[in-house]
């Protein structure tokens, strides 16, 4: 009688845990691919506080977003209000100038957390924080060095934590397309460029690239720019580069924006012919590999553009995508070209210090990566959750890059990286010379100084 | 000179001519916005809204039937299905390759090698046989279409049904109509005086007034913002009635001041000499006079705010209880944007409103654009 008694309340106990937990995507302890300890051993009362988080996401970004949170929220019984906004960049400056900041923001890019924090709008991580990056993240020491900036004493400190990394450095293409005329996945830059004459010579079209966006109409090209300098110069220089030590119209950059134009503005190579890469749109710009017969056969984008492929296209199947080679003969390795938000802590509180040290541990990453659209460098996760074999692929390209460099343009002065560079591009792309393109770069970052 | 009465000139028609040539261009971006709205993304990407009314050709891709639809027909195996799965148009050509999507014409006999061939009949069923069992992924088919015009609906469905549209429409009802009310109650007070109440300083008050006309909202966005922030009333709905009827002020007492001053002099004097207060002749004799100028600058100020996102966006919170319609609507673009369609059926569903405030108030907004300017 007595065990059945026990019985019941056990069974009553998990009857409501079940309930406890339903608005958790995985039921934490159900699946043993995700670290549990670091859940548990997480938890803490928080309860009665809340918090609220700024960032760029929206739509289906922002439901993933907030079923991490949710564990957060379950771990600690604190409240956390998760507010998107497409004018993010506007938003977060009028927000923390007028005093009514959110708790974490999350940036889009490094740059912007830079300019709050030197107005003192940011909150120092603190150095265990630095240390903890150091040593759970690949590469540990470039992602501290990213977001360590100058306060608004002139003391550096580290202001932002890196949370969710895109591979920029992929070209997408379908399979079947290339099984139907015989091609090969070019594992070297010389193989690739090859691949696109053979193409020609085939009379397909190899490339389809589209700058159009709107205000930002340009940027699909600094991509380019960025991964052709890590494909024909020294990290160190394109490192360089990003300070503007090395200079634009350095011979090192003009022929990376050369490299660039010798795909870009090649009639014969691009959809559309040279003249029309600038006007279209970078979203409809995939949009040609899915053609009949296909308008081109690959595209450079980072792993977000799927999105914007038309509706039902299954990734790994109906489209796919490969490592953006680097050249065989200049021995540079296999760098990788990325980007990432940071998140900043706007208002110092327990609550908030409590989530980026949720942020740290090993399941914050596992749960979005059991979904889709997540990527990231903390060395501490199982890789087998990643949800699809595209994201674990990925993820490989990302573990065995031997440099991975962050978008050099997201790095730069606004006026720079949000506008001289890509207005630059536009103008190279139509039929400026690299050199005066460069020349009229440095002319608008000299002016900043 | 008896042409003057009696025949039109000539010159009434060319007028006439040119004013619809003008109409008809005006709203041409508007009706292209309104098929753009009925078409789905794929086809706004594919062509232009004017041909969304022909039968259009197109080279297309369907993939055939999964292994597991198969069926056995003696020694055959048998994948059959249709590649127009709405039934409407016609098949030209088919292809089994994207080297030469063409290659077969609608009935002819496809062989794909190894005992698999295909064929496509006019009307888009196709048969995909094999002398052995199908395994792994289908193949694609490449065809060449005539289909009819195809609208949909389903953008309407999308927008109206989004999550939260019911409570953000509230929410804009919210801010909209004390926004409206609050700068008409204060600049009718503000522009009797200013009209007719004698007070030294009048004429530099009224040019301040119309200086203020001038200055850009955005320059008040953050020290407004501080300020709110200072007085404790933050991020809630008193601020943004606040900041809109600021934002809203100068106009109003301006266009109002305007109209009032054009009243007859003789009215209100006769008034004052039966013993009338001011405020007794603001109420009975110059507020329902003023009615034209109050409607249409009502009209002015509803549309401005109904259709803002940028001061609901610094004023209010971005949380499903304080969000704004044009917020919602932009939430469904996603984070990258480029969802045309969404864009186009989102501007047609937050039209409706203003567009019965509009029809509603009308006949006073021509008699009040006028306000002001005779006498």
């Amino acid at each position: 009688m007595k065990a059945k008694l026990f019985a019941g309340a056990a069974a009553l106990a998990l009857v409501a845990g079940g309930a406890f937990a339903q608005d958790l995507r995985f039921a934490p302890g159900e699946d043993a691919k995700f670290n549990w300890a670091s859940y548990e051993a997480f938890k803490q009362d928080l309860s009665g506080q809340e918090i609220t988080i700024l960032g760029p996401w929206l739509g289906p970004d922002k439901d993933l977003v907030e079923s991490v949170i949710a564990y957060f929220e379950a771990a600690t019984g604190a409240k956390v209000n998760y507010n998107g906004s497409d004018s993010f960049e506007q938003q977060i400056v009028i927000d923390t100038e007028a005093g009514s900041p959110p708790d974490i923001a999350v940036f889009p890019q490094p740059g912007l957390a830079r300019d709050l924090a030197a107005k003192g709008h940011l909150v120092d991580l603190g150095a265990d924080t630095a240390t903890w990056i150091r040593d759970n993240y690949a590469a540990g020491q470039s992602w501290v060095d990213l977001a360590t900036f100058p306060g608004k004493d002139g003391n550096s400190g580290l202001f932002g934590f890196f949370y969710k990394v895109d591979v920029k450095s992929l070209v997408w293409y379908v399979p079947e397309n290339f099984e139907d005329a015989g091609y090969e996945v070019p594992a070297t830059m010389e193989d690739l460029k090859a691949l696109t004459d053979k193409i020609v010579a085939d009379g397909g079209t190899p490339w389809c690239i589209g700058l159009g966006s709107g205000g930002a109409t340009g940027w699909p090209a600094t991509d380019w720019v960025e991964d052709m300098m890590l494909r024909t110069t020294t990290p160190e220089n394109y490192d360089k580069w990003v300070s503007n030590e090395l200079k634009f119209t350095d011979a090192a950059v003009v022929a990376a924006i050369e490299e660039y134009g010798a795909f870009s503005r090649n009639d014969a190579y691009v959809a559309g012919g040279a003249a029309g890469v600038a006007s279209v749109d970078f979203r409809d710009s995939p949009k040609g590999l899915f053609a009949s017969p296909p308008q081109c056969y690959m595209h450079r984008q980072a792993s977000f553009i799927p999105s914007f492929f038309p509706e039902g296209t299954v990734i790994g199947e109906d489209a796919d995508f490969f490592y953006f080679p680097a050249y065989a003969e200049k021995d540079l390795g296999q760098p990788v070209l990325g980007a990432g938000t940071v998140f900043g802590l706007t208002k110092d509180s327990p609550a908030a210090r409590a989530f980026i040290e949720f942020l740290k541990t090993p399941i914050a990453h596992e749960i979005w990566m059991a979904q889709k659209g997540f990527l990231t460098p903390h060395k501490g996760v199982n890789t087998e959750t990643y949800g699809d074999p595209t994201l674990k692929k990925m993820g490989d390209i990302l573990l065995n890059a031997t440099t991975f460099r962050f978008d050099g343009s997201d790095l730069m002065p606004g006026a720079i990286g949000a506008g001289a560079f890509w207005t630059g591009m536009v103008d190279y792309q139509g039929g400026k010379a690299a050199v005066d393109v460069a020349a009229d770069i440095q002319k608008n970052w000299d002016a900043l100084q | 000179m008896d042409n003057i009465a009696g025949t039109k000139s000539s010159l009434v028609w060319t007028v006439n001519l040119a004013v619809i040539a003008l109409v008809v261009l005006w709203t041409i971006p508007t009706f292209g916005l309104l098929v753009s709205s009925f078409r789905d993304r794929d086809q706004i990407s594919a062509s232009g809204w004017w041909n969304a009314a022909v039968s259009s050709e197109a080279n297309e891709i369907a993939r055939a039937g999964d292994a597991d639809t198969q069926l056995q027909e003696g020694d055959l195996w048998v994948i059959a299905g249709t590649v127009l799965p709405e039934g409407k148009g016609e098949v030209s050509r088919f292809g089994t390759s994207s080297r030469d999507p063409t290659a077969y014409a609608a009935g002819e006999t496809a062989d794909l090698g190894e005992g698999v061939s295909l064929t496509v009949a006019t009307d888009g069923s196709y048969r995909l046989t094999s002398t052995t069992a199908f395994e792994g992924r289908s193949p694609r088919i490449f065809f060449t279409a005539t289909t009819p015009p195809r609208l949909t609906t389903e953008n309407y469905a999308r927008v109206l049904g989004a999550e939260g549209l019911g409570r953000a429409f509230l929410n804009t009802m919210t801010v909209t109509i004390p926004a409206t009310v609050i700068p008409i109650l204060i600049a009718a007070f503000a522009a009797y005086a200013l009209a007719w109440m004698e007070f030294p300083g009048r004429a530099l008050l009224i040019a301040g007034i119309v200086g203020l006309l001038v200055v850009p909202l955005q320059l008040a966005l953050i020290p407004l913002l501080k300020l709110h922030n200072q007085l404790g009333i933050g991020k809630e709905y008193i601020g943004i009635w606040l900041a809109h009827s600021g934002f809203g002020l100068p106009l109003a007492v301006y266009l109002l001041r305007n109209y009032m001053v054009g009243l007859p002099r003789e009215i209100i004097e006769s008034a004052r000499v039966d013993g009338a207060t001011d405020f007794q002749i603001f109420l009975k004799i110059i507020l329902p006079l003023s009615f034209p100028a109050l409607a249409s600058f009502a009209i002015f100020q509803f549309l401005w705010v109904w259709n803002d996102l940028l001061v609901a966006t610094v004023f209010l919170g971005n949380n499903q209880d304080q969000l704004v319609m044009t917020g919602v609507l932009r939430e469904l673009l996603g984070s990258r944007g480029g969802e045309w369609e969404i864009l186009a059926t989102s501007a047609f569903v937050s039209i409706f409103v203003p567009l019965v405030v509009f029809f509603a108030m009308q006949k006073y907004l021509v008699r009040g654009l006028l306000a002001g300017s005779v006498k």
